[in-house]
């Protein structure tokens, strides 16, 4: 961009820096920090206070304004020139305070949750780390710095799941993420290729901006060229920002499709989801920041950076897949006892309505419903936590041999964690969608706009909104059962072992403050003054496409009101059903059960199909290898061996010889000399008289 | 009449034999005994020529300096061989190697 | 074939003869007394060659001084010297001794083949001594002319071999005595 830019706009931009660079400070501090070090935990504390500060600077002076560009050269590949740089616009402000303030309170609550830790400065030094390169991955211009911080997300997310590497799970866990992050990145890596081959540029405000060439860009005839009806009215000015070139409209398909494996991979959605519940072994308060609020963002982030890359078929598979993700994931989170699993496929659901909303062209309700979701999701795995903590200390104080992350030892915890029983309620609340709280504005934004979007569409797709509306009522129902079991009821541990003691309490500030501060957020206020209209909210209002239309049609009162009604009955069942136990009870052998439970049976589909083949391709390989290659390698080996013997030998017998016998016959040239020396004195005369014999017989022949 | 021709090849074969006594013997005490034969050998020349010199009696004079200084080698090398002998332990000249390099 | 030329002949052989065995006996003690032959041969041959003066001479030094120092010497140098020696009596042909007999044989071969060319009869001053009757004859004396000729002509030599002789006798005194004051 070659307009110099304003005074305050290079103030916003050094902030961005400072807020993006404080958190990697914080890690290198903290990296040459000695391992227990208390002090960690509050030095990346600060840096991300500070961090969200300045984000909060900047949201309040990018927002609804016009986007910020700056970049520098990087580096020169032949002709082509790399950028890097920064690039505010509505999208990464948003992203940029989201994450630092959810950021926040995670590292306050860590500071306590980590406490007792042997590793409690590595365990600061990855959380900021992963604050880097998250926020970095937001505010970067350029799609190979964003690939970069796309990986050392997905890097930091690594370590922090293996952060536990002495148990065998959380190593499992989080190889497994790793390697379902690569088929990902493959996939982006393909398509940033792919765009650079068709657009020479990287830069995604070029690409996807306001005035960007994508934009004008679709399959036609064939070809990915320049589509007519996209055409820009000024569109003459627009080509001289690059060559044209014209690829293949298959290439474009590639893309599309490349691009919906990274989103598929970071956001967890089917097919590459199964790594997210197993990536629950890592800290619980990891797992609130990672793979609750934010990185498993990054790939709705990423949807929304390249949206104008997708044609409306492209957007039609994509809803298809939200919603199908969303229905699968919450059907598995209804039968799982772990609590921290059952959050996990809640929060694949819930990405599977963010998917799902991009899908239907409901774009601002996506990011509406991220930026809601990171609330109260964080909210309740931090609630997790808590819950998790006591009952391991329970566990520990009683020398108990159980899983303190299993529902079914819990119950009637409201009356000893009245605190986390409030914000448990509040946060579950909004996941249901139950009005005055931020997730009813946001998910019943993207419900109503799924039922608009299927008008006039075939019947088939009307399947979406409806998946969608019964997803909802799932969730209702599994949100209700988790709330019920934990906290409703008696102590069910309490049946087993009656006399074991219960010590446990909210925990201290670095508990409760977070846990506040992140249900207040999760209730209406945060965004928008009328609790009951999704389109008032100011993100919304932000973001939404310009054909939005207003309150014309009959979803926007049915919808919310059906939905609402039917959650309140499910919550009600769920309460029947678990705490009084007396209505009705679910056979536990049914085949939707099983189903269920086994998690749809895709881990158990995937290393028979996948895994085992891969393994037994490995072996065959190492087979082929071992006798094979090796054979060849070993004869081959076997013959210039030889030649080298061959060699040797001559070298020996006929070099070396030669010269040996050049050496022994200039030895007994010298030997026999020398033998004229040896000290007998006959032996002189004898020497003397044959020589006066010659000199005779000479003298004599001559 | 014997010829001079006759005393030469007799003294010829003497010398030759004593010659082969002193390279090859292995006892110092044959080989003073070769070296005596030679001697004797050129003393029978010295007699036999000195038949031609009955003025001056010069071969006759000289074999029997000859005869003396025989005497007086012999005598010398025994005590040598004495010595060397006390010395040494032996009297086998190849096994008194000094001499060697 | 006259008596002189016989006793010649015999004289020769028994010198030739006896100085062969001296030289491949492979017994000190034999070899030795065998010299004692050699030498009466010798000197009977010198006697042949009108040189009767000699003969004694030879008989009284050699015989009676010479044998007898090697028998001493003989018997200083310890019985084990003949153990020794003893032991190489099995190999009839010495392979060591070899290269010797050559070189005597050659030697031999040489001498003989200059004293065939030489012709040692026909030479000037013997035929000239023949000429002017300064030859010895069988009837002539020759000791009063030798006892003469050594003290007139012969006087320095004389002199020098008698003290040469003291000087062998001194020294030979000298090295044979026991060590430990030397």
């Amino acid at each position: 961009m070659g307009t110099a830019l304003l005074h305050t706009d290079q103030t916003i931009i050094s902030y961005t820096i400072a807020a993006v660079a404080l958190p990697l400070a914080a890690s290198i501090i903290n990296f040459c920090l000695p391992v227990k070090s208390k002090a960690a935990g509050w030095i990346s504390t600060l840096a991300i206070l500070v961090g969200c500060v300045l984000s909060a600077i900047v949201f309040a002076r990018v927002w609804n304004q016009q986007p910020l560009h700056t970049q520098k050269l990087w580096f020169t590949i032949g002709n082509t020139k790399v950028f890097a740089g920064i690039l505010l616009n509505n999208l990464s402000a948003l992203l940029l305070l989201l994450v630092s303030l959810i950021a926040l309170p995670v590292h306050i609550y860590s500071t306590a949750y980590m406490k007792h830790d042997d590793r409690y400065s590595r365990y600061f030094t990855y959380l900021s780390f992963f604050c880097f390169s998250m926020l970095a991955l937001v505010v970067a211009d350029s799609m190979v710095l964003f690939y970069a911080f796309w990986e050392l997300v997905g890097f930091s997310s690594y370590l922090l799941i293996g952060f536990w590497f002495t148990k065998d799970k959380a190593v499992q866990a989080n190889k497994k993420a790793f390697i379902m992050n690569r088929i990902g990145d493959i996939g982006l890596l393909s398509a940033i290729i792919i765009i650079f081959a068709q657009f020479h540029t990287f830069d995604i405000d070029a690409l996807f901006g306001q005035h960007g060439l994508v934009k004008f860009m679709g399959p036609d005839n064939g070809q990915w060229a320049f589509a007519p009806d996209r055409m820009p009215s000024n569109y003459g000015s627009v080509w001289t920002r690059g060559a044209m070139t014209t690829l293949p409209a298959i290439w474009q398909y590639i893309a599309c499709a490349g691009i919906f494996l990274a989103v598929a991979a970071k956001s967890a959605q089917f097919p590459l989801h199964t790594w997210l519940p197993d990536a629950m072994e890592g800290p619980t308060s990891v797992s609130a920041l990672i793979h609750a609020a934010t990185m498993v963002a990054a790939g709705v982030f990423l949807l929304g950076r390249v949206y104008p890359l997708f044609t409306d078929t492209e957007l039609t598979v994509l809803a298809v897949i939200g919603c199908f993700t969303a229905f699968m994931a919450a059907t598995i989170a209804l039968t799982q006892n772990d609590l921290k699993r059952v959050l996990a496929y809640s929060t694949i659901s819930q990405l599977g309505y963010m998917i799902l909303a991009m899908g239907v062209g409901a774009y601002g309700s996506s990011l509406f419903h991220l930026a809601t979701h990171a609330f109260f999701k964080c909210l309740l795995f931090l609630v997790a936590g808590v819950v998790i903590h006591e009952m391991q200390h329970i566990k520990e104080e009683n020398n108990l041999d159980i899983d303190p992350q299993n529902i079914q030892y819990m119950g009637g915890l409201r009356k000893k964690l009245p605190l986390t029983f409030i914000v448990a309620i509040v946060g579950s609340l909004a996941l249901i969608g139950i009005p005055l709280t931020s997730g009813y504005l946001s998910k019943d934004g993207i419900l109503i706009q799924a039922f608009e979007w299927s008008e006039g569409r075939s019947a088939w797709l009307k399947l979406i909104p409806a998946g969608a509306l019964f997803t909802s009522w799932l969730t209702a129902f599994y949100v209700s059962r988790l709330i019920v079991k934990i906290f409703f009821g008696e102590f069910r541990l309490l049946k087993h072992h009656p006399d074991i003691k219960l010590h446990i309490s909210d925990g201290g500030w670095q508990y409760r403050v977070p846990l506040i501060l992140l249900a207040v957020c999760s209730l209406f206020p945060l965004f928008s003054l009328n609790p009951f209209f999704y389109e008032k909210a100011w993100l919304f209002e932000s973001l939404k496409p310009a054909e939005f239309m207003a309150r014309e049609n009959i979803y926007h009162t049915i919808i919310p009101i059906g939905v609402n009604i039917l959650s309140v009955f499910v919550m009600y069942a769920a309460y029947a059903i678990y705490v009084k136990r007396n209505t009705f009870s679910f056979p536990q052998t049914g085949f939707f059960y099983r189903l269920s439970y086994n998690q749809w049976y895709l881990d158990k589909i995937y290393k028979k199909v996948i895994v085992k083949p891969i393994l037994g391709l490995g072996k065959t390989c190492f087979w082929f290898d071992r006798n094979i290659i090796n054979g060849l390698i070993h004869s081959i080996e076997r013959l210039s061996r030889a030649v080298a013997d061959l060699t040797a030998w001559c070298d020996k017998y006929i070099v070396d010889g030669f010269l040996h016998s050049m050496a022994a016959l200039v030895q007994s040239i010298g030997n026999f000399a020398r033998k004229f020396q040896n000290g007998k004195v006959q032996y002189y005369l004898y020497s003397m008289l044959l020589i006066v014999l010659v000199l005779f017989i000479l003298k004599i022949l001559i | 009449m014997i010829t001079l021709t006759d005393f030469l090849l007799v003294g010829a074969l003497l010398f030759c034999t004593g010659m082969y006594m002193i390279v090859s013997k292995r006892n110092s005490i044959q080989v003073l005994i070769g070296i005596e034969l030679m001697l004797n050998a050129a003393i029978l020349n010295l007699v036999a020529f000195g038949k031609y010199d009955k003025l001056n009696n010069g071969g006759q004079v000289f074999a029997l300096f000859a005869i003396v200084l025989a005497a007086a080698t012999t005598a010398v090398a025994l005590a040598i061989v004495l010595n060397v002998y006390r010395r040494y332990k032996t009297i086998d000249p190849d096994e008194i190697k000094n001499l060697r390099d | 074939m006259t008596l002189v030329r016989l006793l010649f002949y015999t004289m020769s052989f028994i010198a030739i003869g006896s100085a062969l065995y001296a030289a491949l006996s492979k017994n000190l003690v034999r070899s030795i007394f065998i010299f004692f032959v050699t030498l009466f041969a010798l000197a009977g041959l010198y006697v042949i060659a009108l040189a009767d003066f000699v003969a004694v001479t030879q008989v009284v030094i050699y015989v009676g001084g010479i044998l007898v120092l090697i028998l001493f010497a003989f018997m200083l140098s310890g019985r084990e010297t003949l153990n020794v020696i003893e032991q190489h009596k099995g190999k009839f042909i010495n392979m060591a001794k070899v290269p010797a007999v050559i070189l005597a044989a050659l030697f031999l071969a040489v001498i003989v083949n200059i004293i065939l060319k030489a012709d040692a009869d026909k030479l000037p001053w013997v035929k000239q001594a023949i000429a002017q009757k300064n030859e010895i004859t069988p009837t002539s004396s020759t000791i009063d002319n030798i006892g003469v000729n050594l003290m007139t002509t012969y006087l320095l030599p004389f002199e020098a071999i008698s003290v040469l002789l003291l000087m062998a006798l001194v020294g030979a005194a000298h090295l044979s005595r026991k060590e430990g004051r030397a």
